[in-house]
């Protein structure tokens, strides 16, 4: 990390604002016995998605499912290659996540679905999710159908449409999918999501992990 | 959470600070902390961020360009809420971070007196178009930003990871 500023701060992290602080100040008044609130959106039931699967750019073409490897968490992600600001900083935010949960590191995939298969192809989605993760996974395929079938059970919006003008404008939700080995979607970040907090969320999901184990 | 409370004390006694130096006069219009983010092979855009301190009296920062042999093309670029599909999921109010986010061409960008404008994440940024060679963690190039009274400015983005 560079010590001249935190890259992060975006406005959206500032909306989460005072509800959250009032949250955080009521948790802290309770001491340490209180329940562990994580950053991270939980939906419950947890939304099955593991028998949901998308062509792999990084791996000849093969089925990945949206299900974790035993023992570990899948981070799975909406974008496309050519999105300056969004896509890049929540990749760059879960690296820096990673890289504060030591060991437990080696236990998550991180796999980057493009939402804009037609100037995404294969190879630039290999070096995309390789430029943040050497054993990322970028997934990708042509059918539209199949795109919109995988995304609805996780609730992703997309939409990439060309202007009059030419100009091709992508509208995308921006949230980070967490999938344990069963296929279950435990937990969502939105945008803005703080690397330490993302980390914590990683730290308690693991511990959960290995007592169940 | 002692370390929120810590970070909102800090920010507090910044912004007392900062409301104290409004007091005196303020210097010339000032563009700091400039970064890029480092890019893939093959990926096509980049992005600039930037801190703008007004100057004693209103500006507004107009347009920006890099050299061609970074990118073809920059352009100022704000990140904001839009409605894909309206789908809201049963019991959360996921405010304007649900939907989706897309981008919009902006073409000026009023910088109050005094006032601090930052472009980052999530906000407004420069949004490179055609880059040229892939942006490596290091280098450094010049971006020149236009502003209606200051006129050019010409500043160093360091590439960052």
């Amino acid at each position: 990390m560079h010590g001249m500023s935190a890259p992060n701060r975006g406005r959206w992290r500032r909306r989460v604002p005072a509800a959250l602080l009032a949250l955080s100040l009521l948790v802290a008044a309770c001491g340490e016995s209180g329940p562990y609130i994580p950053a991270g959106l939980v939906r419950t039931p947890y939304p099955e998605v593991g028998h949901l699967a998308l062509p792999e750019s990084t791996n000849g073409g093969a089925d990945f499912n949206f299900r974790a490897q035993p023992g570990e968490l899948l981070l799975l992600y909406f974008g496309y290659t050519g999105c300056p600001d969004i896509c890049p900083t929540t990749l760059a935010d879960l690296r820096a996540a990673l890289r504060q949960i030591g060991d437990r590191a080696e236990r998550v995939e991180v796999a980057f679905v493009t939402i804009d298969p037609d100037r995404d192809a294969d190879s630039v989605m290999t070096a995309y999710i390789h430029a943040f993760f050497a054993e990322g996974h970028g997934l990708r395929t042509d059918d539209p159908d199949l795109l919109a079938t995988v995304s609805a059970p996780l609730g992703v919006n997309y939409s990439v449409s060309a202007n009059p003008d030419g100009y091709i404008e992508v509208v995308h939700s921006a949230w980070v999918y967490v999938i344990d080995e069963q296929g279950r979607l435990l937990l969502m970040w939105p945008f803005g999501t703080e690397p330490e907090d993302i980390a914590e969320d990683l730290k308690h999901l693991f511990k959960d992990l290995d007592a169940d184990a | 959470m002692p370390d929120a409370t810590a970070r909102l004390s800090g920010a507090l006694a910044v912004l007392v600070l900062a409301a104290a130096a409004c007091g005196g006069a303020s210097g010339p219009l000032a563009v700091t902390d400039v970064w890029s983010r480092a890019s893939a092979a093959g990926q096509e855009t980049g992005v600039v961020y930037f801190e703008i301190s007004g100057g004693a009296s209103s500006d507004a920062l107009l347009g920006v360009t890099v050299p061609r042999a970074i990118a073809a093309g920059a352009a100022l670029h704000e990140t904001v809420a839009a409605d894909a599909t309206g789908t809201t999921m049963a019991g959360h109010d996921m405010g304007d971070m649900g939907d989706g986010m897309t981008m919009q061409a902006v073409s000026r960008v009023p910088i109050g007196a005094g006032a601090t404008v930052v472009f980052e994440p999530g906000g407004y940024h420069v949004m490179l178009l055609g880059l040229v060679e892939p942006l490596v963690a290091g280098a450094s190039f010049e971006v020149t930003l236009t502003f209606e009274s200051a006129g050019e400015i010409v500043v160093v983005a360091e590439v960052r990871e």
